[in-house]
């Protein structure tokens, strides 16, 4: 009962003026992620591999009760997002850049006042905060406002936060990004431990090579639609020469020509 | 209910440890307050005592030595009679240059008598009723203020030549009049303080709540903050009462910075008000019944400034929104200061803004009752409530949180 279960979501957005002309668009609205169902398993990395506007952070946030589905559900264990929110919320970490830290707090402020509102027990906090803290190398820097502090460390700081009640449920919308490659090894190889501890960790990027290290399974989403659910492996190998990038190519040109046609 | 304290603290420490924040709501209110009325008062103080120092220019002709003499008596007085003077003879100014000096200032009041002045006086019964020429400028201060005076000596020059004409005094007298006046120095003091405190009270609440609304509700919106506190398992509604709460404990710090500035400058501002405004007239039971209206009311506009501010998308949006509503408490303010008695109808209470402001008046001059105070209380919990439901709602909007 320990998975988490997106049933068959689907989540339209009311496009504005100005948006219509951004996306350069008549329709009124933007159907953001279209009928997508999938499922990820404690012991597992789910990757969502998708381009640009693709839909990912919008399935994430649904996922994450930050924004309902006008359709389907998602069940994280047991709870169901639009029935019980409040118990989903419980269980997951949820990252992503639309999530921001006040400015006038320092990371050790942020991290209690946090840990409270997920009602942790001090002594708990104290010890969690000092393993996040260092194996993020937050400690240097965990006394200054994050008014103060660069985008890359702002981030590691979020990711700290997130995980403050140790939650079953991780989902991570492009963890690495604005991150150099040492603290990106950080995170990848934190995400794997906590899917050793047999989490249930869902990352969203659009970056080829952190599916290939991280994934054991990936959906690939174009359009707000899956155009594929499978392991690594077989992912693969639907392509003749067996690499991830040939798959995802052939998938948006495929998907270009048909929005084209 | 564990979680809506945390709320309330962030709030408080965010606003209380930032240096320019205090400054902006604490600090600046009161101090400008008080260097705003305290310059009132000094210049108002000043331009009084510019017009009693002024050394009157009075220019004569043919001035009677018999009033003259009254005049001198005016300007050798040492008490508050005492009239600053400066009698000159017209001589051969003409008419022209008189005006234009009258004009500007260089002449305060010219009295031309007819030249057998005394002699028609004397001898009534031979000559025509004799005249004297008054010319003052009524545009500027100092001229009026030595109109006013010579022509009080003037007649009272006058009501003595005609009791000596009289057989006895008793018969210029006609009556006699004694007057017996009583006064409560509470009410007279308390009537003063219901002018202005109720429409101060409940504008500096609403100024502190405005201050510190649009940042922390739709500031949070903007910058994107309160995206995280919103994937917490903390109930909407503990979210709400946590902002609505600090939110009403700041704006009542902020609301204090100006009254103590009030204070402070009072005594500067109301020297020239008849009656002191000693606040030490009102007893246990006001204080605490204006506390609880104070208390409750500010609860009702941090409510409403709360929902306001959730509703728009950025900061400058909110304090634009609220304007309206400002002015409308401005209004409320004015209406209650320069309108008659306070209404004691137990209905007029529930109106928002209005039955407190109403109700505050009445306790000013003492008349004000339990009932009244209760409803205002209950009505304005009612209505906070009503807001901190609707904002918890808006919480839990997506459409309210996060539309672009
Ligand atoms: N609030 C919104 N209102 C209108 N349209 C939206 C809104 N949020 C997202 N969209 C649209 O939905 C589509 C999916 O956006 P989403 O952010 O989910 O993509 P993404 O896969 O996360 O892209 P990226 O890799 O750039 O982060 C985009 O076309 C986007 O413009
Ligand atoms: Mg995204």
């Amino acid at each position: 009962m320990d998975t988490l279960r997106v049933e068959n979501i689907r989540k339209t957005f009311n496009l504005s003026r100005k948006q219509r002309k951004i996306e350069a668009t008549d329709e009124k609205r933007k159907i953001a992620v279209d009928a997508v169902s999938f499922e990820a398993v404690p012991g597992e990395i789910f990757g969502l591999l998708g381009p640009n506007g693709a839909g990912k952070t919008t399935a994430l946030r649904c996922i994450a009760t930050l924004i309902r589905p006008d359709e389907g559900d998602v069940f994280v264990g047991p709870d169901s997002v639009l029935k019980t929110p409040n118990l989903v919320r419980k269980n997951i970490a949820f990252l992503t850049n639309e999530l921001k830290l006040e400015d006038h707090f320092t990371p050790n402020y942020l991290f209690s006042y946090f840990s409270r509102l997920h009602k942790v027990p001090e002594a708990t906090m104290l010890k969690r905060r000092e393993a996040l803290f260092s194996r993020f190398g937050i400690d240097k820097f965990q006394e200054v406002k994050v008014a103060d502090l660069s985008t890359g460390m702002k981030q590691k700081i979020s990711i700290a936060i997130s995980l403050v009640h140790d939650p079953h449920y991780i989902i991570f919308d492009e963890p690495t990004n604005g991150l150099d490659v040492l603290t990106a090894k950080t995170v990848t190889d934190y995400l794997i431990e906590l899917k050793e501890a047999g989490k249930v960790v869902i990352l969203s990027t659009h970056i080829l090579s952190v599916v290939e290290k991280l994934c054991d399974r990936v959906a690939i989403i174009i359009d707000g639609r899956l155009t594929a659910l499978d392991t690594l492996q077989n992912v693969r190998s639907l392509a003749e020469d067996h690499d991830l990038e040939t798959v995802f190519f052939d998938m948006v040109r495929e998907s270009e020509a048909l929005r084209h046609a | 209910m564990h979680s809506f304290w945390q709320i309330f603290k962030k709030e408080m420490v965010r606003v209380l440890t930032d240096r320019r924040l205090v400054l902006m709501v604490f600090i600046v209110p009161g101090l400008s307050i008080y260097i705003l009325y305290s310059l009132m008062g000094m210049m108002i103080a000043n331009q009084l005592e510019g017009v009693q120092e002024h050394r009157i220019v009075l220019y004569e002709a043919n001035m009677p030595d018999a009033f003259r003499s009254r005049l001198l008596a005016r300007d050798e007085a040492n008490d508050r009679q005492r009239l600053n003077l400066d009698i000159r003879a017209l001589e051969d100014i003409d008419e022209d240059t008189m005006t234009a000096q009258l004009l500007s200032g260089d002449i305060d009041v010219v009295m031309i008598f007819d030249p057998l002045f005394m002699d028609a006086i004397n001898d009534a019964d031979n000559h025509a009723i004799p005249e004297v020429f008054i010319h003052y400028n009524y545009g500027r201060q100092q001229s009026s203020f030595g109109y006013n005076q010579v022509t009080q000596v003037l007649m009272a020059f006058r009501e003595d030549i005609l009791i000596d004409r009289l057989e006895s005094p008793e018969q210029y007298l006609v009556f006699m009049t004694q007057t017996a006046p009583v006064v409560d120095e509470r009410q007279l003091t308390g009537q003063g303080i219901a002018v202005l405190m109720p429409m101060l009270i409940i504008i500096f609440l609403f100024a502190g709540a405005m201050s510190i609304g649009p940042d922390a509700i739709a500031g949070e919106k903007e910058r994107g903050t309160i995206a995280t506190l919103l994937v917490t398992p903390i109930k909407r509604s503990e979210i709400a009462i946590g902002k609505v709460t600090s939110l009403a404990a700041l704006a009542l710090i902020s609301a204090l910075s100006s009254f103590i500035g009030i204070l402070l400058s009072l005594p500067r501002l109301m020297q020239l008000e008849e009656g002191n405004t000693n606040l030490g007239i009102y007893g246990v039971s006001e204080y605490g019944a204006i506390l609880l209206v104070l208390a409750s009311t500010v609860l009702f506009i941090t409510g409403l400034v709360a929902v306001v501010s959730a509703y728009a998308k950025t900061v400058k949006e909110a304090s634009m929104l609220i304007m309206p509503f400002y002015f409308i408490t401005l209004l409320v303010g004015l209406v209650s200061s320069f309108g008659q008695d306070p209404i004691q109808m137990p209905i007029v209470h529930i109106i928002p803004l209005y039955g407190p402001v109403n109700l505050l008046s009445g306790i000013f001059i003492f008349e004000w009752s339990m009932i009244n105070l209760l409803i205002v209380i209950v009505s304005s919990l009612l209505y906070t409530a009503l807001f901190i439901w609707a904002l918890a709602r808006m919480f839990n909007s997506e459409k309210v949180m996060f539309q672009r």
